[in-house]
Parts: C-alpha cells; structure tokens; sequence
C-alpha cells in the first residue's frame, strides 16, 4: 500500500524509479512484518501451552471469535463508530480553536501576556481528572467527550502553530512589508504556510490523543463507546471482548496515523526530506 | 567631505543628471534603556537615476539601518529622505529590494517567488509572467521557472531573488549584502550577472556591503561610512563605465580605488 502510493505522489519525471523503489519498500516491511507473524502465532499458542486461563490471557483465535461472532460485530460497529464520532469532533474543534488563538495570541501581545500562562496552567492539570467535571457539566452523551478531545486537541496544536508563526523570519516579514502586504496577505501568505510544518507536528499529537480522549472520557462516564464496552467486559471478566475491543482501537490508531503521514506527503512536499518519509 | 557626498555625478554625456534619491542632514537615533545610540548622524546623499551607488563599513556603522530607511521600513528621526521627489514616509510599491537570505517561500516555484511582490498589488497578468522569464533568463535561471526554491543553489536562490526584486519594474534598486553568505566564487559570477542585469534594466541601485571589491566592481560611486554615529566619511569614484567584465579586477585603477576605501578602515584601527 505504502509502495502504491509513493508512485502516486511523485512528479512524473521521477516516476521511473517506482519500481525499483516497490522492490526496496517490500523488503523494508519484510522484517515487521515476519515479527508481527511470529507475534500472532505465539498469541496463539503461547497462553495454551503454558495453560493460562482464558479470563486472564485470551489466546488469539478466542478474541477474534469475539470480534467475529455475529451478534458482537454489530455491537462493535456501533460502539466504535460512537468513539470515532467524539474523537473526531472533538480533534476538529480543537485544532481550529488550536489555530485560530495560536495567530491571535502571537499577532496581539496584550492578548498573549494576559491569557497564555492560564492556558498553560488549565494544560498542567491532567485531563483524566478534569474529566468527572465535564461528566457533571455536560452529561453522559457526547458532548462531555467531545469536550475532553478537544482540550486534549488543542493545546498541541496551538503550540504549534505559535512556534511557526515565531519562527518565520524578519527578512520575510520585512520583505512582505516592502511590497506593502496587508496583515491578513502577511498572515495568509506568509505566516500560515510557514508555519504549517510545525502546525502538524502539533496536530499529529492532537490525532494520538484524540482517541485517547475519547476512551478517558468514556470511562469516566459515558452511555456508548469502546470505552464503555470495555469496562462492561471487565466486569464480566470477558477478557476476549476486552482484548476485543484494544484490537480495534490498534486499528484506528494505525489507519489514522498513515492518512495523517499520507496527507502531510501531500501537504508539505515542499520542506526537504518530507518526501523520503516512508509511511 | 560631505560636499564629495552632494555632488551630482555625471553621466557619460558629461550632463548632470536628476537625482533620484536625495538624503539631507539624515539622522536616526535609537532610545534604549542605556541611553541613546546614533546609528545615523547627518547623512547627505544623492543619487542620480540609473546609478549604482555601494556603501561600505563596518558593522554598526548605521549602513542597513540607511537601507531601511529608504525601504520605508523604518523612520528618519531627522532630516529628509526623498524619493523622486517626494519624502519617504512607509513602504512604496517601486521599491525592490533582495537580502542576504534569498528570503524565498520553499511552498512556491520559482517562478511564482519572482512573481510574489505584483501578486501582493495586483493579480498577475501574462505580460507580468512574460517579464518574470525573461528576468529569469537574463540570469540563466529560466529552465528552473518551475522548479522550488530547495532544488535551487544558494547562488541560483539568490540570483532568483535579484529577479523578483525587479520584476514589478521598480524605480529603486534596494540590495541588502545579497551575496554575503556566498562562497568566493559564486559571488564573483554573480557580481558579473549583477552587473549585466543592472547595465541592461537601467535601474537606480543601492547596494550595501562589507566587500570592498565587490563595492568597487558594481557601483560608479563608493560611499564609505564609519560607525558609532554612522557618518559618510568618503565618497569614491570608480573610473569605469557602466558595462564591466571580470578584465576591470587586474585593471591598476581598480586596485587604486580599493586602496581608497580600503585606507579608511585602515585609519580607524589604529585610532581606535
């Protein structure tokens, strides 16, 4: 898959050595890939040849006739699709809060030095135990997640895109203003592209922890979710469901981290190295 | 001294031609906590159009903070500065200027760098982007039109960043050291460029630098300041015309209006 989509992203007149570079990305995925085999077989085997209950180790093929068992699927769709719901809500709100105080905060000072060390404050506490708060607040649906997300989200992302938008240099801006720029050209054309590189590496943070955010959130209080199905297999001891449901969540998290990696490819082709990046 | 420093230069045809810029009794003092720094004390300067004046000193002798000035990026404290005519008060439009970065954005080809200061004013027309390769190809840069700016040398950026400085056709040619992180080589090729691109567009140019021969091969006039307050210490001459090739540098005249700027800095060591 990685192969296929290089090909796609190069420029026509380096597209003659996809080939080649197929040949190279199989045998650079041939060792994980052996591991992961070698992983699986012993999940396999390992828990019945040394005898270790169902209930406290599910070897492989238990788990993935939880997962596969007709009934359950349906159950596991729709409390995955309930995860994925608040985690992308949430990452979407607070990378476009992230974003827009990040150029305010850095374009208005006053604003800055007022607020900025109570968001770093409010960021020191530790989510999970804010959490309950926003339980009582919102209730047990979706928007006390969502809100846990998106404060997990943001602060990421705002910091990156404030380390960008610093970093841009003063022959830059002076340039710009030679050529009599407006704020919003500086912003739009200068600032933001600038930034971007950073802007992401703040938002692939704000990704990882959006499912995170998610799950915490359900734990503490919640009607549907992974999160949820976890905590009521727990306590029926239901260790395959369990074990269920962190598949899942494996998953979603690699799925989410190639599109992140694919699209930052496309986005930042222009920042060198960016493009030897394999996915 | 300063007297050197209003006189009029003449052109070929030996008839005094329009300044362009005129600076007079120009100062700028900057407020710090320690107290006041000049960095610029009764600067007269005036430069005709279509010359190529250079200004030399050492660091903090005020020569990029002139620079500014000019650029309207920053504000005299004293005195005038005057651009055809009129006071500079902020940024203008025919202005170009290049720095010793290339100052590129790495998201955008070549050719939509040079094109970037008409698109800050205006959409750019067919007759904008005809002007932006024939620029580019003045400096032999038009194949990589289409190329980004990290596929490019630091030379060819910087000869990339002479064309956009150019290509909105303006009045005033601003360069801020724009070869002075080169290596040796490369920047007496561009200096040659320079000087061809210069000969050829007729623009009025202020280049400011740290290289006495670089100085001398560009300009008709040398201007050579000292530090702390910055101060026009010598104007100097270059007995050339404005077409030059690499033959001028082991040209005895060439060496004999080095030695002149080149005994300024001399001077200053000893005394301080």
């Amino acid at each position: 898959m990685a192969s296929t989509t290089t090909t796609r992203v190069m420029t026509p007149s380096r597209a003659h050595g996809s080939a080649k570079s197929r040949g190279v990305a199989s045998r650079r995925h041939l060792p994980p890939l052996a591991f992961l085999v070698v992983l699986l077989v012993a999940w396999e085997y390992v828990p019945r040849a040394l005898g270790i209950p169902s209930f406290i180790f599910p070897p492989l093929g238990e788990v993935l006739q939880a997962l596969t068992d007709p009934g359950a699927t349906r159950s596991f769709l729709y409390h995955t699709q309930v995860t994925l719901i608040e985690a992308f809500s949430g990452l979407a709100i607070g990378t476009v809060l992230g974003l827009v105080l990040g150029v305010v905060l850095v374009e208005v000072d006053i604003l800055h030095r007022m607020i900025y060390p109570y968001i770093v404050a409010i960021q020191s506490i530790p989510k999970v135990a804010i959490a309950p708060l926003f339980v009582i607040w919102f209730g047990f649906g979706l928007t006390s997640k969502v809100v846990v997300v998106a404060l997990l989200a943001f602060f990421p992302v705002l910091l990156g895109t404030m380390s960008g938008i610093r970093s841009v240099s003063a022959e830059h801006i002076a340039l710009f203003k030679v050529h009599r720029a407006t704020r919003g050209q500086i912003r739009r054309k200068l600032l933001l592209p600038s930034a971007l590189p950073s802007i992401f590496t703040g938002f692939e943070m704000a990704v990882v922890f959006s499912t995170l955010g998610a799950i915490v959130g359900e734990f503490v209080g919640a009607q549907a979710g992974l999160g949820v199905l976890i905590l009521q297999a727990q306590y029926r001891m239901n260790t395959g469901a369990v074990f269920a449901c962190l598949l899942i969540l494996c998953a979603v998290g690699i799925t989410l981290n190639v599109i992140v990696r694919l699209v930052r490819r496309r986005i930042l082709y222009w920042v060198p190295g960016e493009k030897s990046l394999d996915v | 001294m300063s007297t050197t420093a209003q006189r009029l230069p003449t052109n070929e045809e030996g008839a005094h031609t329009r300044p362009l810029i005129s600076i007079r009794d120009l100062s700028k003092r900057y407020e710090t906590k320690k107290g006041a720094t000049v960095a610029l004390d009764g600067i007269d300067l005036d430069i005709a159009e279509g010359e190529f004046v250079s200004v030399v000193g050492p660091s903090g002798c005020g020569k990029t903070t002139l620079l500014k000035i000019l650029a309207g990026l920053e504000q005299r404290t004293a005195g005038d500065a005057l651009l055809g005519g009129a006071p500079i008060t902020g940024p203008r439009n025919d202005i170009g200027i290049a720095f010793q970065g290339s100052v590129m954005l790495p998201w955008r080809r070549i050719i939509e760098n040079v094109l970037l200061p008409v698109e800050l004013n205006e959409k750019p027309t067919p007759a904008h982007r005809e002007r932006a390769h024939e620029l580019l190809a003045l400096v032999g840069l038009d194949e990589f039109a289409d190329s980004y700016p990290n596929e490019l040398s630091g030379g060819m950026q910087q000869r990339a960043a002479i064309c956009r400085a150019l290509v909105h056709d303006p009045s005033l040619l601003l360069l801020d050291e724009p070869f002075g992180a080169l290596d040796a080589l490369t920047r007496e090729q561009l200096n040659v460029q320079l000087n061809s691109v210069w000969e050829q567009s007729g623009k009025t140019a202020l280049l400011i630098t740290h290289s006495i021969s670089e100085a001398v091969y560009l300009s008709q006039r040398v201007v050579v300041m000292s530090p702390r307050p910055g101060r026009i210490v010598d104007v100097i001459e270059v007995p050339f015309g404005r077409k030059r090739g690499p033959e001028i540098l082991t040209d005895p005249k060439f060496g004999e209006a080095a030695d002149k700027i080149r005994q300024h800095f001399n001077g200053e060591r000893k005394n301080g």
